[in-house]
């Protein structure tokens, strides 16, 4: 029996009155009574429900009919007592109550983020991307396609035989390299001459009128568009936006609760990470659709050095963004260098 | 007699008989009860909130939360809602007592599982079909008043205070009617995208309507919250203030703007230094995102703690439970600081301080509420009687844990 009795406030779950009662632990029993000494509840301790402890909050006790205690424990003579009798806390609660615990916890959680962000994130977007319908994909890129259209850009001017022979080039040259890809070839043309091209989902390959006017040579501007058919095979802009969602739900999760600006963070991170691999393997696979093409890479070459010269020059204000998230220019030019020797 | 903190033995002249825990120092009492005893002259009865909570403590908490989290591929998070739900309420006090959840783990799990569900068909349905979309977008629309009044709900009646739990009437008539705005100027441009090929003037109409109608409609969910909130067996009041939200709104406007152009200017400023160029005008892409980040930066330090303060001044004093007032001392600069710190080194350690800057925004935000009345609280509190129990009440509002923060 113990003799250590606490002092706490009971609430009986019908009136909002606080009385004060004088709380004991006998023999697994919680008893309560009346600073008078009239016994108002006595409870088999696991009956009740003991809240988990907190630093400088009461511990709440929880009685069987709806009646409440808050023992005042900032000493946490009231906790001793408990644990002297087996009220043990969760492994949750006595993981956090010691430091070396939290930080083993700690490293446990960089581990695994790091092994999800690295290998499981896009394995498993690779994996999604190739089982969703192809018509929700393709009307994924139907939608940016008409907010682009809408907002962005306007009907190419480039010469009609042109944009044929691009086309004709590259249809022929995506039969040899990726028989069986489904894609779609669309000319547009953007308000200040931009020199882009990129991929939507679906396989829409969208180039600029500004990039082919720019490139001048059209053995450098098919090069540019098997890159952005590389990205059609390898389904990567649906690759993106699987991954982006997934740093998105992670990033909630950790700090969701504080700020949604803060949590959207390493969502714009991850996906400028993320296109660097992209970009690779695009690359690689633009190599082998010259070679299968029996074309140099040597205007491609020439290309990327003019846009890499004007990337010098940001204040022109027609600053080719077609770099802009890729992986840096040197490596690129590295890799072509090689393949022309 | 006691250990750390304030004893509490005045409270009851027989008490001492018992070992007293005592309560943290910062913890305040009703005037008159206890710190000042019997000769003081007692006018008017007042208490401030204290919140104890601390970032160390709810730096491993949240650990924990985030460990177990991971470990059970997010089915954790509804356990974890309730403990950090928990941890907020019972470090929050009044008069010498504290707050308590009595949210169902598994219920928010179901809620949030629901969540998902809606959330993921409003995200991807048009993209599937204009059927899937139309179907998705009906039944948000008829689930979104109902499942808007069950949060505050759940929320409400599963907090309790001095053994009572608040409530909330919900009738869904009342929920429908308050939300009908929200919903119609929020839906007609999606289904206009989707259908009508983006008709200008109903696309853009909703959106003016919403810029001006927003303060109206953000006082009509807030009165509708706090009219229908209940302690027991007592109804909060509220009086209406919608002029008051236009003002509040008005001057945040400005605060955004004067922060908007300040952060812009001066990070132009650097980059044309940066470059001796004409940079100011043409940013590359990066730049552009540098801009962006800034501006939102400068919405979120600048008008955000002016506007966060001022509704929540507006909100307490107008709120009644009985007789007794509530008051807000909250003050823009203050919150100015916080939200600097609290910023400035969760960027610094990036995101660790997390949970020391909840804590602190927390402890400002509670502790700037009063609670006033003619009558002693404590008198007040006898009179307080739980809510009848309904035979129906109990079992709906825990089927279903949603959280909707507004």
């Amino acid at each position: 029996m113990s003799l250590t009795t606490f002092c706490a406030f009971r609430f009986d779950g019908r009136h909002a009155e606080a009385v004060p009662v004088i709380v004991r632990l006998d023999d697994g029993d919680l008893v309560v009574e009346t600073v008078d000494g009239t016994l108002v509840d006595r409870n088999r301790l696991h009956r009740t429900v003991v809240s988990e402890p907190l630093e400088r909050a009461p511990r709440v006790v929880w009685l069987p009919g709806g009646a409440a205690l808050e023992v005042l424990d900032a000493d946490r003579a009231f906790a001793r007592e408990l644990a002297s009798w087996g009220v043990r806390s969760s492994i949750a609660v006595r993981l956090q109550q010691r430091w070396p615990g939290v930080v083993a916890a700690l490293a446990l959680i960089v581990a695994m983020l790091g092994l999800f962000y690295f290998r499981g994130l896009p394995a498993t977007a690779r994996w999604l991307a190739f089982k969703i319908p192809p018509r929700l994909e393709e009307r994924m890129g139907e939608q940016v396609l008409r907010v682009l259209d809408k907002h962005y850009v306007r009907p190419s001017v480039l010469d009609v035989e042109r944009r044929r022979r691009i086309a004709e080039r590259l249809s022929r040259a995506a039969a040899a390299a990726a028989p069986g890809v489904r894609y779609r070839l669309e000319f547009r043309a953007a308000g200040n001459e931009g020199v882009n091209a990129f991929t939507l989902p679906g396989g829409v390959i969208l180039v600029l009128d500004g990039l082919v006017r720019f490139a001048g040579d059209e053995d450098a501007v098919l090069g540019v568009l098997g890159h952005e058919l590389g990205h059609v095979v390898q389904k990567h802009s649906v690759r993106q936006v699987l991954q982006s969602v997934g740093v998105g739900a992670v990033a909630s999760l950790l700090w969701g609760d504080f700020s949604g600006v803060a949590a959207s963070v390493p969502i714009v991170a991850g996906m400028l990470g993320y296109s660097r691999e992209f970009e690779r393997e695009a690359d690689e696979f633009t190599i082998a659709f010259l070679r299968a093409q029996h074309l140099s890479a040597r205007p491609l070459y020439r290309f990327f050095v003019k846009v890499h010269k004007w990337q010098g020059r940001p204040e022109d204000g027609r600053v080719p963004d077609f770099l802009s998230t890729h992986p840096s220019t040197e490596e690129r030019l590295d890799r072509l260098r090689r393949e022309i020797r | 007699m006691g250990g750390s903190g304030t004893s509490i033995n005045a409270f009851v002249d027989d008490w001492p008989r018992c070992h007293d825990g005592g309560v943290p120092d910062d913890v305040t009492f009703e005037a008159g009860a206890v710190t000042q005893p019997a000769t003081a002259p007692v006018t008017g009865h007042a208490v401030g909130a204290t919140f104890t909570g601390h970032g160390s403590e709810y730096f491993r908490i949240w650990v924990v939360n985030v460990l177990l989290t991971l470990l059970t591929l997010g089915l954790y998070s509804a356990w974890a809602k309730v403990r950090k739900a928990t941890y907020f309420r019972r470090n929050t006090w009044i008069d010498g007592h504290v707050f308590d959840y009595h949210g169902n783990p598994v219920a928010v799990l179901r809620g949030r599982l629901a969540a998902v569900v809606l959330l993921s068909a409003y995200t991807w349905a048009f993209q599937f079909s204009n059927a899937a979309g139309v179907l998705t977008v009906t039944v948000l629309c008829a689930t979104g008043p109902w499942l808007f009044m069950r949060a505050q709900q759940f929320s409400l009646a599963n907090t309790s205070f001095r053994g009572l739990r608040f409530g909330f009437r919900a009738r869904a008539g009342e929920a429908y009617w308050t939300v009908l705005p929200v919903l119609v100027l929020w839906f007609v441009p999606m289904v206009d995208a989707a259908f009508m090929r983006g008709e200008a003037w109903i696309y853009w109409t909703p959106t003016v309507v919403t810029i001006f109608a927003w303060p109206w409609m953000h006082h009509r969910l807030k009165a509708y919250q706090r009219r229908n909130a209940m302690y027991g067996d007592r109804g909060f009041t509220f009086t209406p203030a919608t002029l008051r939200f236009y003002a509040v709104y008005a001057k945040g406007l400005g605060f955004v703007v004067l922060g908007g152009a300040l952060a812009v200017t001066s990070i132009g400023v650097a980059f044309a230094w940066w470059h001796g160029s004409r940079m100011l005008l043409v940013p590359s892409r990066t730049e552009a995102w540098i801009y962006g980040a800034l501006a939102a930066l400068a919405f979120y330090v600048v008008a955000w703690p002016y506007y966060a303060a001022r509704l929540q001044h507006v909100v307490w004093s107008r709120t009644r439970l009985g007789e007794i007032h509530f008051r807000s001392e909250i003050k823009a600069r203050p919150l100015l600081r916080i939200v600097l710190k609290n910023v400035g080194l969760t960027l610094l350690t990036g995101g660790v301080y997390w949970p020391w800057a909840t804590m602190a925004m927390a402890r400002y935000r509670i502790q700037c509420v009063h609670i006033e009345s003619g009558v002693p609280l404590s008198a007040l509190a006898a009179s307080v009687a739980a809510r009848p129990v309904t035979a129906a009440g109990e079992g709906t509002t825990d089927a279903f844990g949603f959280d909707i923060g507004l």
